[in-house]
C-alpha cells in the first residue's frame, strides 16, 4: 500500500459538534478481511480533495487488519449495486461535504450494504474549523463503529523522536506528534541532545520525555497544545527515565537510580510524592501500568536475563511474566489488560511479541532484526513499533487480526519510540 | 608524576549478572591506537560538553590539562570495553583504574565523571540504566581508595555511539565507559 507523503496540513483544527448517529448496525466479524469500497467525498466540486479524504479512510482500513478497502473512481451519487456485487464488495462508503461558512464545514456520510441495498448507518456532521485529514480519521472511527460495533482509532495521535544526521556526527533530535497515520507531523521540540521515551498523558494534553538537554537523564512534561512552560520534574540523584502515565494521569511511573539501584517509583504530580515500588539489586525499568492502574508490568535482568515482571499493586506480589526465550523487555498492556506486547529476542534478532498474560503463549508478530517500542493502538487492534529498513529507522504497523505489516511515512532520519495516544475528546 | 601506591589486589564488585552469548568475558582494556580521535568525536556529537583534549572537559586549568595528557602518554586508557550486558571489571581493567586512582591522588584538583555507553542492541531504557552500572563498577574500584566523592557517573545508554556499525565491531566499541577528568 503507498501512502501521500508530505501532505502539510496548514490549518489549526478540531471536530466540533458530532449530530447523533441515525443507526448502528453491527456486522458479524468474519475471517477474511471485510471488502469495503470507500467512494471519493463530494467536496464541493474539489475532486482532488474528495479523493484524498477517501484514500486516507481507505489507507485506516486496511491498516487495521480487519477490512480490504479499495477505492472507487468515481463520486457514488446513486449506488449501482449490481457493479459492486460484481466486484465482491460488501459495503460502500460514501458522502458530501460542504461549506457552511468559512471555517464551518457539513459532512454527510452514508454506508450502505451492497447485497441488501439498505443504508447501514447515516450520519451528518458539523465540523468546525478544521483540516480534511483530521475529517477522514474522524469519519473513519464512525464507519468503524457503524461496521464492528468498536472503536477505531484512526482520530487520535501519535508521538515519536526523529533524529537527524546533522554531519560531523552531530545529529538533531525532534519530539514530534502526527495523526495515528504518521502524517501531519510537526515538531514540539528540537535539541542537540538525545530525548527518549515520549508518552502521551490520558487526557492527550501533555507529553512526558527524557532529555540529556542538562547533560544527563531527566524528565520533563510539555504541553504541545498551549502555550505553557514546560515542567521539570524534581532533581534525583543518577538517572530519572522511562516516564509513564497512571490511567489517571495524576502519577508517573518512573525509573530512578537514586537510591543506588535502578528501581521502579511512582511520583504524583500535584503532592510530588515518591512511592518506591521495586527494590532489587538488578535493573528494573521501563514500567507501565495497566489499563486498570492495579499492576505494572517492568524490565528486570533480576533472574540474570532480562525478562518481563508484573506486580500487583495490591498484593505487592512480584509475578515473572516472560519464560520464553532469554530476553523480553519494554511489555506494555493491551488495552483489555489481558496481553501483553513487548520487545522477544529470537537468536540475535529483536522481534515485536505478544504475550497471553495468562496462558503464557507467545505469538511473534513480526520478522525483522531490529524491532523495538511496541505500543496498541487505544482500540488494542494494531501495534506501532519502531525498526530498521534499509538502515534507517521507521515506524510500522501490524494488526493484530490480519497480521498486516505497513510502514508509515518517514520523512528524513530515524524515526523511534512511538507511542500512541488515547481517544480525542 | 605517577608514582606506584600500593595496590589492593582483591575488588569487591558489583553482584555480577551478564548474558554472554554473544561476547563473554568481563570488561576489557582499550588497547585500540585511535582512541583519541575516537573520543574527540564522541564527545563533538553529544554536544554535552566540549572536551578539547582526551578525556577533559573545558572546567580544568591548563595545569592540570596537560597533567591529564601526561597521563595519556604515559598509557592509562580513558575507555573501558564490556562484554554484551556486562559490567564486570577484570584485573587488567582494574589496574588501568588504579592508574587513575593514582592520577586523582596526585592532582587533588581535578574530578573525574564516568560516561558509561551500552550498543544499541536491547531497548533505550534498559540501556541507560546499564550504562550506569558500567560507569558504577569503575566507581566502586576508585571508591577502594577514598575517592567516591570526586566521581560522578553519568549514562548515556545507547545514544552517543562512537561506530555507526551495526555489528559486532561497532558494539564492541560502544560498550564503554569514558573517564573525563573536569
Amino acid at each position: 500500500m503507498k501512502f501521500k507523503k508530505l501532505f502539510v496540513l496548514l490549518l489549526m483544527l478540531y471536530v466540533g459538534t458530532a449530530n447523533a448517529i441515525l443507526e448502528v448496525t453491527v456486522l458479524k466479524r468474519i475471517e477474511n478481511a471485510f471488502p469495503i469500497v470507500i467512494a471519493p467525498f463530494d467536496v464541493a466540486g474539489d475532486v482532488k480533495k474528495g479523493k484524498i479524504i477517501a484514500n486516507i479512510m481507505r489507507d485506516n482500513f486496511n491498516r487495521s487488519g480487519e477490512f480490504n478497502a479499495s477505492s472507487a473512481d468515481a463520486i457514488v451519487n446513486k449506488v449501482d449495486f449490481d457493479h459492486w456485487q460484481a466486484q465482491k464488495a460488501e459495503a460502500i462508503v460514501f458522502g458530501k461535504i460542504e461549506k457552511v461558512s468559512k471555517k464551518v464545514f457539513n459532512v454527510w456520510i452514508h454506508l450502505v450494504d451492497v447485497y441488501s441495498k439498505q443504508e447501514l448507518y447515516a450520519e451528518k456532521i458539523t465540523v468546525h474549523d478544521s483540516g480534511i485529514r483530521r475529517i477522514a480519521h474522524y469519519l473513519s472511527d464512525r464507519i468503524y463503529f457503524a461496521l464492528l460495533g468498536e472503536k477505531g482509532s484512526f482520530y487520535t495521535r501519535l508521538t515519536y523522536i526523529t533524529v537527524v544526521n546533522k554531519g560531523k556526527r552531530k545529529r538533531e533530535y525532534r519530539l514530534e506528534i502526527s495523526h495515528s497515520d504518521a502524517q501531519n507531523p510537526q515538531t514540539i521540540l528540537t535539541s542537540n541532545s538525545p530525548i527518549l521515551s515520549p508518552s502521551w498523558s490520558p487526557d492527550q494534553e501533555k507529553i512526558a520525555y527524557v532529555s540529556f538537554e542538562n547533560g544527563r537523564s531527566e524528565v520533563f512534561i510539555r504541553y504541545p497544545f498551549v502555550r505553557r512552560k514546560t515542567q521539570k520534574l524534581p532533581y534525583f540523584d543518577g538517572i530519572a527515565s522511562a516516564p509513564s502515565w497512571h490511567p489517571n494521569g495524576e502519577s508517573l511511573l518512573l525509573t530512578l537510580s537514586k537510591d543506588g539501584n535502578k528501581d521502579i517509583y511512582s511520583y504524583h504530580l500535584k503532592n510530588d510524592k515518591l512511592t518506591r515500588l521495586t527494590k532489587d539489586t538488578a535493573i528494573d525499568t521501563e514500567a507501565s501500568y495497566s489499563p486498570d492502574g492495579k499492576r505494572i508490568v517492568f524490565t528486570s535482568n533480576r533472574s540474570g536475563q532480562v525478562q518481563i515482571y508484573i506486580k500487583d499493586l495490591k498484593s505487592n506480589q512480584i509475578n515473572r511474566a516472560t519464560f520464553e526465550g532469554r530476553y523480553n523487555a519494554k511489555a506494555v498492556f493491551s488495552p483489555d489488560g489481558n496481553t501483553l506486547a513487548m520487545v522477544h529476542r529470537v537468536d540475535k534478532d529483536y522481534r515485536i511479541a505478544l504475550l497471553d498474560i495468562k496462558s503464557r503463549d507467545l505469538t511473534i508478530m513480526t520478522g525483522n532484526q531490529l524491532d523495538e517500542s511496541p505500543f496498541f493502538s487505544p482500540n488494542g487492534g494494531m501495534i506501532i513499533f519502531a525498526t530498521n529498513k534499509d538502515n534507517k529507522g521507521v515506524l510500522s504497523v501490524v494488526s493484530l487480526l490480519g497480521r498486516q505489516t505497513f510502514a508509515l511515512a518517514s520523512k528524513e532520519g530515524e524515526v523511534r519510540e512511538p507511542n500512541w495516544s488515547h481517544y480525542s475528546k | 608524576m605517577i608514582r606506584t601506591i600500593f595496590l589492593i589486589t582483591t575488588v569487591s564488585l558489583l553482584s555480577a549478572c551478564s548474558i554472554t552469548d554473544d561476547y563473554s568475558g568481563p570488561a576489557v582494556v582499550e588497547d585500540r591506537s585511535n582512541v583519541t580521535q575516537e573520543s574527540i568525536i564522541a564527545s563533538d556529537e553529544s554536544n554535552f560538553e566540549s572536551k578539547s583534549i582526551v578525556g577533559t572537559s573545558a572546567s580544568l586549568s591548563s595545569t592540570e590539562k596537560a597533567a591529564v595528557v601526561e597521563l595519556k602518554s604515559a598509557g592509562a586508557s580513558f575507555i573501558l570495553h564490556f562484554s554484551y550486558d556486562g559490567f564486570d571489571i577484570d584485573e587488567s581493567a582494574t589496574a588501568q583504574i588504579i592508574k587513575h586512582a593514582n592520577f586523582m591522588r596526585d592532582n587533588p584538583s581535578v574530578d573525574l565523571r564516568l560516561e558509561g555507553h551500552a550498543d544499541e542492541r536491547g531497548t533505550r531504557e534498559y540501556n541507560l540504566a546499564l550504562g550506569e552500572n558500567r560507569a558504577l563498577s569503575v566507581k566502586e574500584v576508585l571508591g577502594l581508595y577514598d575517592l567516591s566523592s570526586r566521581v560522578e557517573v553519568i549514562s548515556f545508554g545507547e545514544e552517543s555511539p562512537v561506530s555507526e556499525l551495526h555489528d559486532e565491531d561497532g558494539w564492541q566499541q560502544n560498550r564503554r565507559v569514558e573517564f573525563i577528568y573536569r
